[in-house]
């Protein structure tokens, strides 16, 4: 969707989407302060708790380290509410168009086998302000201010892309009908629509809110995607119904107790031979000690409670639980980022 | 819950040190705008002039006084915890 940003949002979002990626070259500061203070991967506590302590101890001298935590908690903090500014100044010229993108063959209904989960409210993920929900056009000033203008510029490599490619993991090409779990505001989903043309999507998030935006991407993209509010751990629908379940950076989302449940579900909504696809942060078993502490740094001051659960837990374990065979539990193309679970339901 | 990251907190929780981060957006956002007026308005010598002799009455006092409040706010803003802020 087009639209343009008056001169002060734009400015702002400009200034803290550089700020964001100002901070880069400080974090190879910092890893240089650690081995400087002796801290290499064998000095490192074991424990996660105690390495945590260690390294923020290790780094109380540290000026790199104090101006990441000074512009990390400024960008973290202010993003969404630079955001929501931002959008506040072109709210009266693109509130038509915005509503009259809900008009279409995209429809948003309940899931009424699901009650809004617990965890979705227990914080403001990446500390969005007033969470997915917090603002009435919260799927538009996150899917297109700060997800296009903010995340893409601080993440490496292209994240549409990415979403485009992890769906080569799959080995087929003829699902009927595909399920995703937390479409959020639809860039997922727009790529699962252009690479399976023929698949009915359907999609489930527990924020109205993010459904919003992603019915408005479908509308203006012509696709007719069904879109339910839920979080796809206990549907309601019949058993069998659909060939492809997946999902794209949620896991990290939910506490690890919630991606079992979405696999079990995903093992009963599959028709025999169906394939289940997550792809989510990178493990921490694939991390070293340093690695693992600065996600957890990450995590810790970026809103995400339940990034550790879900980082620590064995995919592939949990998938083969479920059910799934020929599982798979890997990163991308060799790498580390993203991370991916497949597994296929037994014929 | 144990902090995990007592120092890194305590820096994270210096008010002066975001207020700081705010005005500094605030001042790019002017100096942006500046940037943008001066290519809008061209080679106009007038224009600094003008600007000097110019007093803001009715509507455009009202957006400057309005522009002001909302820049107050976001001083005060700064200097409160999240979780407080308006």
């Amino acid at each position: 969707m087009d639209f343009q940003l008056k001169q002060r949002g734009r400015a702002s979002m400009h200034f803290l989407s550089d700020l964001a990626v100002a901070t880069g070259p400080l974090k190879a500061k910092i890893d240089a302060d650690l081995l400087a203070r002796g801290l290499d991967d064998g000095a490192l506590a074991d424990d996660l708790d105690e390495r945590m302590l260690q390294v923020d101890a290790a780094l109380a001298d540290s000026s790199a380290a104090a101006a990441l935590a000074m512009l990390g908690e400024y960008s973290g903090v202010n993003h969404g509410r630079v955001a929501a500014a931002a959008f506040e100044e072109i709210e009266a010229e693109i509130k038509p168009r915005l509503q009259a993108l809900t008009q279409g063959p995209t429809t948003i209904e309940p899931l009424p086998g699901e009650a809004r989960p617990d965890y979705f409210d227990a914080a403001w993920i990446h500390r969005t302000t007033g969470g997915w929900d917090g603002h009435p056009y919260q799927g538009f000033v996150h899917g297109e201010l700060i997800h296009r203008h903010y995340v893409a510029r601080n993440y490496p490599g292209d994240i549409y892309a990415q979403r485009r490619e992890i769906l080569s993991v799959l080995p087929r090409r003829d699902y009927s009908r595909v399920f995703e779990i937390g479409t959020s505001s639809g860039n997922y989903t727009l790529q699962i629509a252009r690479t399976f043309p023929d698949a009915e999507i359907w999609g489930c998030d527990p924020s109205p809110r993010m459904l919003e935006q992603a019915q408005r991407i479908g509308n203006e993209n012509g696709f007719k995607w069904r879109l339910f509010i839920g979080s796809g751990e206990k549907t309601g629908f019949e058993a069998g119904c659909v060939d492809l379940v997946t999902s794209y950076i949620v896991l990290h989302e939910i506490p690890a107790e919630a991606t079992r449940a979405q696999l079990r579900e995903a093992f009963r909504l599959l028709r025999p031979n169906g394939d289940v696809l997550f792809t989510d942060v990178t493990r921490y078993a694939a991390l070293d000690k340093k690695g693992v502490r600065w996600a957890e740094y990450t995590a810790i001051n970026g809103g995400e409670p339940f990034w550790r659960e879900a980082a620590s837990l064995d995919l592939a374990a949990a998938a083969r639980e479920a059910g799934f065979v020929d599982v798979r539990s890997e990163g991308f193309r060799g790498g580390i980022y993203p991370w991916f679970v497949y597994g296929r339901k037994p014929a | 819950m144990i902090d995990l990251t007592p120092n890194d907190a305590a820096i994270r929780n210096d008010r002066a040190a975001q207020l700081a981060l705010m005005l500094a957006r605030e001042l790019w956002v002017v100096k942006d705008r500046l940037m943008v007026l001066e290519a809008v308005l061209g080679k106009d010598g007038q224009l600094r002039d003008a600007v000097d002799r110019h007093v803001m009455e009715g509507v455009d006092k009202s957006a400057l006084d309005a522009e002001r409040a909302r820049f107050i706010a976001e001083i005060m803003a700064s200097l409160q915890a999240p979780g407080d802020r308006p």
